[in-house]
């Protein structure tokens, strides 16, 4: 049995390895999934419980997670434990990577927000002179886009936007709320597109790789899984120049196994597939490996109320309902201090409010709460980070993990380019509101720290020269012809958009390059 | 739900007692190709675990222990906790029929919290603390344990600030009394005496949340592997 040859060995089993197991099984290849997890089973694994049953009345064990802003005391098992799997960083640029090796990864826990990236961003370069253009455009992707918004029933509405593609939606004809009307308004006054919400419904409530493409995968026949093994190193062949062999551990019990595969597509999330090739030393003649670390900036934004729906007031239809605001920066005019641009979440509340907008305690907070409570309105940033060779992970040789696997060293921090694009998100949104007749009750132009949007990108950027790229245009490694690398850290620039889409999209377009190319015995 | 899942886990814990004791060295050697001697029981005339699966489930009169003990405090000094118990019944008193600060223990809870936190929230406390005793000795010369409403409102107003997000106010000072006021309302309405007030009410527990036990390690699970033939 120890004998028998994989096809393709998938490590990862999130969004990207999910992907790549349907496409590659429907095609009739055989695949092994490893995953670095176990299977979580919500039936077995919840309960309801009352924050103060908890050890910790809810605020959860302060030593715990202190990188994931997420967790809580409710979710504290679900994400990666950062004793367990450390990494590290320099004094004063903190990273919070947040992780989840459950089976099916972190496309279990998203918030589903599905859009496209266009050549504003996949031809960055092209378009402001500055990083460095993607190897394909939108018009590469776009039939693979559709296929995946089908796949993940993405609801939205056709704008007609050039960065903001439209694409394969259930449409989403909705009246805009009372309030969403007044801010759509405040916006055309400013040129400020205001948009529909895209967002994949999924089935019955949930949009994962675990129940929207493991399930075809399996019901091929042509996948098996083995949960709970953490790969160490891939190793490749010194004669054929192939990747050739997959070492990894049972979490669990310690023990060292190996599998040999003819093709290997490494889907374990950006930083940890760009771990493991740093660990396996392969893969990267070109230097670039680990280097061009970008997300996007999350937690600038505002708190608005909206004084007619105070002390109940509200008439139906005032309240409620979400928005978004495409890039509009850097579109048709060039902003003086910042490059590329962001998009901004709105929402209106029918619930209660955050204690913290009010600076007041006791009797006062309490009557400050029950007049708010069903009027609020927020915004929040997504913002491109610039794509940076100096911003990077490396293999940090002092620390290892739970299995003594070398752990990641990040480098990262944002500048000016953030920093300014994060004030002029809050300072556009609060003028806004004003135009809207919000009250703006808090204001934070400071992005959390790098990481905390769980979108990492990049590391091990396509390109066509294998010089200064560490993938080609099909997620293929320039190095290792049977290796391909099918998750975000193929990006080349970050992009305002929630990246999953794009992810999806790639590996399934890698996938297909992939199958056709072991059909024609070239892999 | 519960006692199953504790029958299974002493189930497990059984056959691994078990499988533990096969593989210890026997005195005697054995060729290769002999499985090591089994034991199937203890030492002793029965085994261990028997009639665990035929008893009638012992029914628990459960309590949480805040509902009758109470919390050691041991980490702030004797004057800070004096300033932690006026600051909590200053900022959550009881209203509306709810518990106060005072009545969920919060400056109790908020001990042990900060006693296992972080170093940097430990001296965010402890520094926060003393500077409202020093401030009320400087402006009332009393201790702040015993000023008045209105005039902690005079120490305390001055520092709150509205904020969001994970982006608290940067000033010391300012950073510690908007923290300890978030602090002490979560402690307060995450506490038990908070639910059997809602409860008593007639409202739902506002806290339910949906906890997750550790998924991990996956023994437990039946039929998870299929051994695969060539």
């Amino acid at each position: 049995m120890a004998e028998e040859k994989v096809d393709v060995l998938i490590i990862g089993s999130g969004h990207s390895g999910g992907m790549a197991a349907k496409i590659l099984t429907e095609k009739g290849i055989r695949c092994l999934m490893l995953n670095a997890g176990p299977i979580a089973d919500v039936h077995k694994d919840t309960e309801p419980r009352a924050a103060y049953e908890l050890p910790f009345r809810g605020f959860k064990d302060p030593e715990k997670l202190p990188h994931v802003f997420q967790a809580n005391e409710f979710n504290v098992n679900t994400w990666v434990d950062e004793k367990e799997v450390p990494y590290t960083y320099d004094t004063g640029k903190p990273y919070n990577w947040v992780r989840v090796r459950l089976f099916g990864g972190r496309s279990l826990f998203w918030s589903r927000q599905s859009f496209r990236m266009s050549d504003y961003e996949l031809k960055g370069k092209s378009h402001d002179g500055y990083g460095d253009d993607w190897p394909i455009s939108h018009a590469d992707i776009a039939p693979y886009y559709s296929r995946v918004e089908a796949i993940f029933r993405v609801k939205g509405r056709p704008e007609g936007l050039p960065q903001y593609p439209d694409g394969n939606f259930i449409v989403d004809d909705a009246p805009w709320s009372g309030c969403m009307q007044r801010w759509v308004d405040a916006g055309k006054k400013i040129g400020v597109p205001v948009t529909k919400q895209r967002s994949s419904e999924g089935v019955d409530g949930l949009a994962s790789s675990v129940n929207l493409l493991l399930p075809d995968a399996f019901a091929t026949g042509k996948l098996d899984a083995i949960p709970n093994v953490v790969v160490r190193e891939i190793r490749a062949d010194k004669n054929t120049g192939l990747a050739n062999e997959v070492f990894f551990v049972d979490r669990l019990s310690g023990r060292e196994m190996s599998v040999k595969a003819r093709v290997i597509v490494l889907a374990a999330g950006t930083l940890e597939s760009t771990r493991l090739l740093l660990n396996s030393k392969i893969a990267n003649s070109s230097g670039v490996l680990g280097h061009y670390l970008s997300d996007q900036i999350y937690g600038a934004g505002i708190v608005c109320s909206v004084p007619e729906a105070r002390d109940g007031k509200a008439k139906p239809g005032l309240m409620g309902g979400s928005a978004l605001i495409p890039r509009f920066r850097n579109i048709k005019t060039r902003e003086k201090n910042f490059l590329r641009g962001y998009a901004l979440n709105c929402w209106s509340s029918t619930g209660p409010m955050d204690p913290r907008n009010f600076a007041a305690y006791g009797a006062e907070l309490q009557q400050k709460l029950d007049s708010y409570h069903g009027s609020g309105f927020g915004v929040g940033l997504m913002g491109e980070v610039l794509s940076r060779y100096e911003n990077k992970v490396s293999i940090d040789p002092n620390t290892v993990d739970a299995w003594g696997i070398p752990a990641l060293h990040i480098d990262t921090k944002y500048t000016d380019n953030e920093y300014n694009m994060a004030k002029d998100a809050v300072d556009t949104a609060s003028e806004m509101a004003h135009d809207a007749g919000f009250e703006v009750l808090s204001q934070n132009p400071i992005p959390n720290p790098p990481g905390y949007s769980i979108h990492e990108l990049g590391t091990a950027r396509m390109g066509d020269d294998a010089k200064t790229s560490v993938l080609n245009k099909w997620n293929q490694s320039h190095d290792l012809k049977n290796l391909f690398v099918v998750d975000a850290s193929c990006f080349v620039s970050a992009a305002w958009q929630n990246p999953t889409m794009t992810i999806l999209a790639l590996s399934m377009r890698a996938s297909e390059h992939l199958a056709e190319q072991m059909r024609q015995g070239n892999v | 739900m519960q006692r199953r899942d504790f029958v299974k886990a002493m189930m497990a814990a059984s056959v691994s007692a078990r499988a533990m004791l096969g593989q210890q060295p026997s005195t005697t050697p054995v060729a290769p190709s002999t499985l090591p001697p089994t034991a199937t029981t203890a030492p002793g005339p029965l085994p261990w675990m028997r009639g665990l699966m035929e008893v009638k489930p012992l029914q628990v009169r459960q309590i949480s222990p805040d509902a009758i003990a109470e919390t050691q405090t041991q980490f702030f000094s004797e004057t800070q906790m004096g300033s932690l118990r006026h600051l909590c019944s200053v900022m959550m008193p009881a209203l509306n029929g709810q518990p106060g600060a005072k009545e969920a223990e919060t400056p109790e809870f908020l001990d042990f919290l900060i006693s296992v936190s972080p170093e940097d929230r430990q001296q965010l406390y402890r520094s926060g603390l003393d500077r409202l005793e020093s401030e009320a000795r400087k402006q009332f010369s009393k201790s702040f344990a015993e000023v008045s409403d209105a005039q902690a409102g005079e120490i305390l107003k001055p520092w709150l600030r509205t904020w969001m997000s994970d982006h608290p106010p940067t000033e010391p000072f300012a950073d510690f009394v908007n923290i300890a006021n978030g602090d002490i309302r979560t402690a307060t309405i995450n506490s038990q005496a908070w639910a059997d007030a809602t409860k008593k009410a007639g409202h739902n527990t506002p806290d339910q949340g949906l906890y997750w036990y550790p998924v991990d390690p996956d023994l437990r699970r039946e039929g998870a592997c299929e051994r695969k033939s060539s």
